[in-house]
């Protein structure tokens, strides 16, 4: 058996399956801590200020936006970049089809997964940056933040290094990235990807029982 | 009846194989009265090429005659002789000098470190700091820092590696590094262009050059004749700037070209632009060490300004005096005689720490 059998065979499989085992018994145990019972009597609805705070949080806050416009414009364009990369790029639909789901689904054309990495590219690069350049994120950023960006960024950068498909062992070691990156996450602040509608939520649930506006 | 078919059968095929092996004898020997052709008419006019001589026909080509060739986007051009020129020049001088020029420059900064050693503090840290980078500018400088290094990586990969590399690691390895390099030169070469648009953008105020850089110049920026005194921006950073906008500017517009070849037919712009790239590519890294240099190990409480965007108030009154007097209105001991600050004057309340 290949190295690149082994990564993208066996090893991938562990590893998703520790992704997800480990994801939904986080996100278990974020519900199940609950919250202290309420007992004002409510003057706005819990669940309206649920989906407030979700999509509110989407949108800078004016009095914010011109200290804040780097990081917003670089998250947004890291994350659409990836989300665009994983799930539209063409060999990772052949991935999925092949190893995971049976079926598949239109793929982003060459020139649409070069731009959606250079946005995702771009917008990590920032975000790390601003992670040792502002002083307030220097403070509260710890070995996880930055373990969980390089990954990442080696996730991403083997990736587009294989683009050429022209060598297995650049593959393998985009497979390779890939599966430590599966195992770390649950474990690590990566989790924000499947935990952030749940905090957003929860200020903004505390906030609607109250009758705040967001 | 059948007797006499089969007696006349056999004969004719006993006749043909004569016949055969008569002629295969003949055919390998010259006839006797055979006169061998003069070697002049073998060379030179042919058969297919009617009156013209080979000669002729090549230099046509090479002057690029057209209706020779019909197909592609350079129609009509079956040989570009300045393809020649061009592998030559890529060769023997690009590829050939661009690696001791590195080279050159480490060895000249690892002997300006061992001989200078690092430049410190002369007063020592203040425990007071001065803001001298926004967090925009220090995002803008690290998000091209990044975007260099990567470039400047593959970039070389792409450009000395089957010379440097290959002899190393072997052909079929080096092969896989050039994929590789190809990629990722090719994804983050417009990246570099965004981030030239904002470096420049963000930095350009405050490096344009000033009388005062003359001054900086003649006392070698302070390596000769004493202190030299600068404002926000001195002479060798100021320097660095324009060489970023002026090199970068061209290496975006020749990258361009080569990474969108469709863009152009013209064969020679997309040759010359490998040229320009690869010279101005080299140049700006050889620059970069010793930015990197200067930045890092070379000099004390330089690094601060791109991390905290912070510096001590030493560092400012020692290397940036007029840019610290702009900003605290107060006049730093180490000022040069007849040098003054603009008139732009802060409070105190810039310095924190205090």
């Amino acid at each position: 058996m290949s190295f690149l059998q082994i990564v993208e065979g066996p090893l991938f499989y562990i590893a998703a399956a520790i992704f997800l085992i480990g994801a939904i018994w986080r996100v278990i145990g974020i519900i199940k801590i609950g919250h202290k019972r309420d007992l004002a009597p409510p003057k706005g609805s819990g669940k309206v200020g649920f989906v407030a705070g979700n999509l509110r949080h989407f949108l800078p806050r004016k009095i914010f936006a011109k200290r804040t416009w780097v990081h917003i414009i670089a998250g947004y364009s890291f994350h659409f970049g990836l989300f665009a990369l994983l799930l539209f790029a063409a060999p990772h639909i052949d991935f999925a089809r092949d190893r995971i789901l049976g079926f598949d689904w239109p793929a982003l054309p060459r020139w649409g997964f070069i731009i959606a990495a250079q946005f995702a590219f771009a917008g990590l690069i920032m975000l790390w940056v601003r992670r040792f350049s502002d002083p307030v994120m220097r403070l509260i950023s710890d070995w996880d933040d930055h373990i969980g960006s390089w990954l990442t960024f080696l996730v991403m950068l083997t990736g587009c290094l294989a683009l050429q498909e022209s060598h297995n062992a650049l593959k393998a070691i985009h497979m390779l990235f890939v599966d430590v990156w599966l195992i770390y996450f649950p474990f690590s602040r990566l989790m924000h990807a499947g935990t952030f509608f749940l905090s957003r939520g929860y200020t903004g649930a505390t906030y609607g029982r109250k009758g705040m506006t967001l | 009846m059948m007797l006499h078919r089969l007696i006349a059968a056999i004969f004719f095929i006993a006749l043909m194989l004569v016949s055969v092996t008569t002629i295969n004898a003949q055919s390998v020997r010259p006839p006797g009265n055979a006169v061998n052709q003069s070697t002049d008419e073998q060379i030179g006019t042919s058969n297919t090429l009617g009156p013209d001589s080979q000669s002729k026909y090549w230099h046509d080509l090479r002057q690029g005659k057209s209706g020779l060739s019909t197909t592609g986007r350079s129609g009509g051009l079956l040989i570009q002789a300045q393809g020649e020129q061009w592998r030559l020049i890529r060769k023997n001088y690009i590829i050939k000098y661009s690696g001791w020029v590195l080279a050159a420059v480490l060895v000249i900064l690892v002997l300006f470190f061992l001989i200078r050693g690092k430049i410190r503090l002369k007063g020592g840290r203040s425990g007071q700091t001065i803001s001298r980078f926004s967090l925009p500018h220090r995002t803008a400088h690290w998000f091209m820092a990044s975007i260099f290094i990567m470039l400047g990586l593959s970039g070389l990969i792409l450009l000395l590696g089957r010379t440097a590399l290959a002899p190393l690691i072997g052909k079929n390895v080096y092969s896989i590094f050039a994929s590789a390099a190809m990629q990722g030169h090719n994804l983050f070469g417009p990246l570099f262009i965004v981030a030239l648009v904002w470096m420049y953008y963000l930095f350009v105020p405050g490096n344009f050059f000033k009388m005062v850089d003359l001054k900086w110049i003649l006392k070698g920026g302070g390596l000769i004749g004493g202190h030299a005194s600068a404002g926000h921006y001195n002479f060798g950073e100021k320097v660095w700037f324009w060489a970023v906008a002026i090199v970068g500017l061209l290496i975006s517009i020749t990258g361009i070209i080569l990474e969108f070849p469709w863009l152009s037919a013209n064969l020679q712009l997309l040759q010359i632009s490998t040229i320009v790239h690869a010279i101005g590519a080299v140049g700006l890294i050889a620059f970069a060490l010793g930015h990197i240099y200067i930045g890092t190990i070379g000099m004390e409480g330089a690094l601060d300004s791109m991390t905290t965007g912070d510096v001590d108030v030493n560092w400012a009154k020692e290397h940036h005096d007029l840019w610290y007097e702009e900003v605290t209105g107060e006049k730093s001991a180490t000022h040069d005689q007849g040098e003054t600050g603009h008139a732009q004057v802060y409070s105190q309340d810039k310095i924190t720490g205090v």
